[in-house]
């Protein structure tokens, strides 16, 4: 296990007497990723990368390596200093952040650290066995992630984190169920449940109708509302999104946008979550506010953001990742307060005719400023008639506007679920929604696509 | 890197792997990106390791590590037969053969993108950045990139292949904002621009600062163009969008794993089965479609994918109907045609997925304007701006960044905020016109997700122009 901290303190100090930050990034992590019941592509990764951020006369360049020997230390180094040398000054640069003292969370957990092969091979297997039969697809992974930063401010910072996720969608050609359950210790997942739920869904799909467009109350499952708030939030609940007019929020903060079961808190801190100390700048996490009984409160932020927006605001602790920087400061760790339905029966009794929704498919923003995105529902999307569960529906394609969506909700569920929210690119930073289902009076469906299955 | 391949090969053997391809990766990237006049990333990334893929008794099993050394290659086969082991399924799975050879590539390009320095990439950008200022236009962006990537193949059948990949590329937009709408030009491409596997050359023929204040003046437009009404009509498309209508409603569907069901968690299935090979109708006998490794400039281009087989040209549709499938050794072999050949990774940390090379729609006959002539009422379409389609890949909804209403022949009003949709193989039965060759232009995306854990593929695209009629335009309800 690499530490962080005495990887990023030898590379500040391959760095030449400037102003300067280090991320250290590492990752060890194993995928089990099976399809037909069989794990046909297991992938193990071991990495560690170093960024360096050189700061001349408000200028920042940036050079990363995962050699990390001091030669290639140093000459990541250089390669900073460099390209600080070639950017321009931001007059809106505010400094490396200072040291402040940092949260302790929850997080990491020895046992999930720990797994080897055999275990994850045998917990892939656990999620298979659980579909009841059917064909499962889907994996279990789990990773240890660790973040270190230091500065020339004299901060020093450092998390290990661990996550571990089974996801599984049961299917033949003519069903298919999907589930998935992520949580920070290995122990916390009960694998052939996720597949006994997904295997469960996808018997009731076979013989699906079509159902003709139009403006539908629908129940969302967490699976299905988290995926909305992660897209809603890229443009419209991040400092960036704000300052350049793409945010819904924009010129709308302090109003109600919302029914006033809504809202909506950016919580790292939160131990049912993915918790985190602090963002990419070393900022200390905190609960962050975003919308309050329907009413928007505001936006995340980091340094620059903050400086930008001109009006004595401060970072929230949201810097992305220095690969994401250009989306600004995003919220990685959302939570959609619960509500008082006991299950998701009783929230299609409050939709009484309508959809049920499982699970969406490649979501693409249709219109930034209002919200608007368009997708696909699939493995498990129902009838809700007479307030019950009904017949399973085709594949729908929604255009839909979620701040519209949030603003008429009959009711929201009681209990919370996790969903995670990463798709293990580029380098392990496990972050998630915390939302429980939702029943909706406005849910626009644009058109139909195939049935379930594969 | 020839002995630590050859060591990882020993230590996988020694394992019991019965076949093994390893690869040892080198890259380095630069970006720069700047936003309102500023340098908002200016970015020299390098990245270095191993990547170990075995078959153990039928099983398959990945392992990378970061460590270039004999041990860090001893170590990740050890570990890649072991997961192999540990997560064994029914031991079934065969592999094409391949001719064992030797073999390299390198990028032809004139003038290498990592010699021209960091600050003239900014300056650059800066200057694009000036010309698309515009009253209305609150968001100005410009990027550059630049890649070099040295990878040593070794495979446990006799391939050995060296092979060095330089790209480069980059894109403008521009963000107008009003009362009661955003809107966005973006030149090449929105989002990742366009890329080559050239030299800097092709970042000076994309010509950002010259195409800056076209880019800027029709964002500022947009603000006051009217909305695109929804009926059903004729469309053309530009380049640019019939390059994300080819990938997405072309290429996912005819990659054979997808087929085949082993991506379905994720990126989903196809509505294509094995069977419809030369039997199926796609689209209209005007649609040909290619997968083309050779392509020179393309960022799918390489002489030998990753397992080893060596680059081709094949047809994948051919006058509308399904010829080919986009496949691996193992896809191939459980179909009992092809050889594979479009087998890539992401890196060194990634197991080879497939993936498009370059899939291009070959050229038909005229110009844009003679498409555009043939049409009494309909749409012209440009850049694309919003994209999804289902896990089959067959309900897909595009919208694009600006259209223009064609009126007998010609083009007249500007139009904001259209989308059309359709079913893929109706739509394809709808092509009734693809502009020639001198129309017809090399798009290089950057940004093709797959595979978990999550995957990004560069793929090239050439496309021309192309007239669709009866389409669905606009949102229901």
């Amino acid at each position: 296990m690499i530490d962080g901290l005495e990887l990023a303190e030898r590379a500040l100090a391959a760095v030449d007497g400037e102003e300067a930050e280090v991320i250290v990034h590492a990752e060890s992590s194993a995928l089990a990723r099976f399809a037909a019941s069989e794990v046909h592509q297991p992938t193990l990764v071991e990495n560690a990368s170093v960024q360096i951020r050189v700061i001349r006369d408000g200028a920042s360049g940036w050079a990363s390596t995962n050699r990390l020997s001091d030669d290639g230390l140093a000459a990541a180094a250089r390669r900073a200093a460099e390209a600080a040398a070639s950017a321009t000054a931001d007059p809106d640069f505010a400094g490396l952040a200072e040291p402040q003292p940092l949260p302790d969370v929850d997080g990491f957990d020895p046992d999930t650290s720990s797994l080897g092969a055999d275990e994850q091979a045998r917990l892939a297997h656990g999620a298979i066995d659980g579909t009841n039969g059917l064909p499962a697809y889907g994996y279990f992974t789990s990773g240890v992630t660790t973040i270190a930063i230091a500065s020339t401010t004299g901060l020093r910072a450092e998390q290990r984190m661990t996550d571990a996720s089974a996801l599984v969608l049961a299917g033949t050609d003519d069903r298919s169920g999907f589930a998935d359950a992520t949580a920070w210790r290995v122990g916390d997942l009960d694998c052939r449940a996720v597949g006994r739920e997904a295997g469960e869904k996808a018997a009731r799909t076979a013989d699906a109708a079509e159902l003709a467009p139009g403006h539908y109350r629908a129940v969302l499952e967490p699976y299905a509302l988290a995926e909305l708030l992660t897209y809603f939030a890229v443009d419209s609940l991040g400092g960036l999104g704000l300052i350049e007019g793409r945010s819904y929020l924009a010129g709308r903060l302090g109003e109600r946008l919302f029914d006033p079961k809504v809202s909506i808190v950016d919580d790292a801190l939160d131990g049912r979550g993915l918790p985190k100390r602090f963002d990419f700048e070393g900022t200390p996490k905190r609960p962050v506010p975003l919308v309050e009984e329907g009413v928007a409160r505001g936006v995340v932020w980091d340094r620059l953001t903050a400086a930008r927006a001109r009006d004595s605001q401060t970072s929230t602790g949201h810097a992305s990742p220095p690969d994401y920087r250009l989306w600004g400061p995003q919220p990685l760790a959302l939570r959609l307060e619960p509500g008082e339905a006991e299950s998701a029966e009783e929230l299609c009794e409050l939709v009484g005719d309508g959809i049920y929704v499982t699970r969406l498919h490649y979501l693409s923003v249709v219109d930034p400023h209002e919200g608007v995105v368009t997708g696909m529902t699939r493995d498990g999307t129902f009838r809700i008639r007479d307030g019950r569960p009904a017949e399973p529906l085709v594949n729908l394609r929604f255009t839909t506007s979620i701040p519209e969506l949030l603003r008429d909700v009959p009711g929201l569920g009681r209990e919370l679920k996790l969903v995670n929210q990463q798709a293990f690119y580029d380098d392990r930073y496990p972050f998630g929604v915390l939302c429980p289902a939702l029943a909706t009076g406005a849910f626009a469906v644009t058109g139909v696509g195939g049935g379930p299955g594969l | 890197m020839r002995e630590l391949c050859g060591e990882a090969i020993e230590a996988a053997a020694a394992s019991g792997a019965a076949y093994t391809d390893v690869r040892a990766l080198v890259r380095r990237s630069q970006y720069v990106a700047t936003k309102n006049g500023r340098v908002e990333v200016l970015q020299d990334v390098e990245s270095e390791g191993i990547g170990v893929r075995v078959l153990v008794d039928g099983a398959w099993g990945f392992a990378s590590n970061r460590d270039l050394t004999l041990k860090g290659a001893r170590d990740a086969a050890a570990r890649a037969t072991a997961f192999a082991r540990a997560a064994a399924g029914r031991g079934n799975r065969r592999l094409v053969p391949v001719e064992a050879r030797n073999g390299s590539h390198r990028t032809a390009f004139e003038r290498d993108p990592f010699a021209v320095s960091l600050a003239d990439k900014v300056a650059l950008c800066l200057r694009a950045e000036e010309a698309m200022q515009q009253p209305d236009v609150r968001v100005t962006s410009a990027f550059v990139r630049a890649l070099r990537e040295q990878k040593f193949l070794l495979t446990s059948d006799g391939v050995e292949v060296d092979q060095e990949t330089v790209e480069c590329g980059g894109g403008i937009d521009a963000t107008a904002v009003g009362d009661a709408t955003v809107q966005i030009r973006s030149y090449p491409s929105a989002t990742v621009g366009s890329s080559a596997q050239a030299g800097w050359e092709h970042v000076e023929r994309l010509d950002l600062p010259g195409e800056g204040g076209r880019v800027g003046e029709e964002a500022a437009a947009l603000l006051r163009a009217d909305p695109c009404p929804a009926e059903r009509t004729t469309i053309v498309l530009d380049c640019d969008q019939m390059a994300s209508q080819v990938h997405e409603s072309v290429g996912h569907p005819t990659e054979l794993d997808r087929v085949y069901g082993t991506e379905a968690a994720y990126a989903g299935t196809s509505f294509l089965h094995p069977g419809d090979l030369d039997t199926l109708r796609y689209g209209s006998p005007l649609m040909n479609v290619t997968a083309d490794a050779t392509t020179p400039g393309g960022l799918g281009t390489f002489a030998y994918d990753d397992e080893g087989v060596a680059a081709t040209r094949e047809p994948i549709v051919a006058e509308g109907v399904l010829r080919g499938f986009i496949s691996s050794r193992e896809t191939a072999a459980r179909l009992g045609r092809g050889r594979g050949g479009s087998m890539r990774a992401d890196g060194w940390s990634r197991m080879p997925l497939v993936r498009m090379t370059n899939l291009h729609l070959e050229p038909g006959e005229g110009t844009l304007e003679d498409l555009l002539a043939d049409v009494d009422h309909g749409l012209y379409l440009e850049t694309n701006k919003s994209w999804s389609i289902d896990d089959k890949r067959l309900n897909f909804q595009f919208g694009t960044q600006i259209a223009w209403e064609i009126e007998r022949g010609r083009r007249t009003r500007m139009l904001r905020d259209a989308v059309y949709t359709g079913i893929t193989p109706a739509f394809w039965g709808s092509l009734d016109a693809v502009a020639g060759t001198e129309a017809w232009t090399l798009s290089g995306l950057t940004n093709c997700g797959k595979g978990q854990p999550g995957q990004t593929a560069h793929v090239s695209h050439g496309t021309a122009p192309a007239r669709f009629r009866d389409v669905e335009v606009g949102v229901k309800p």
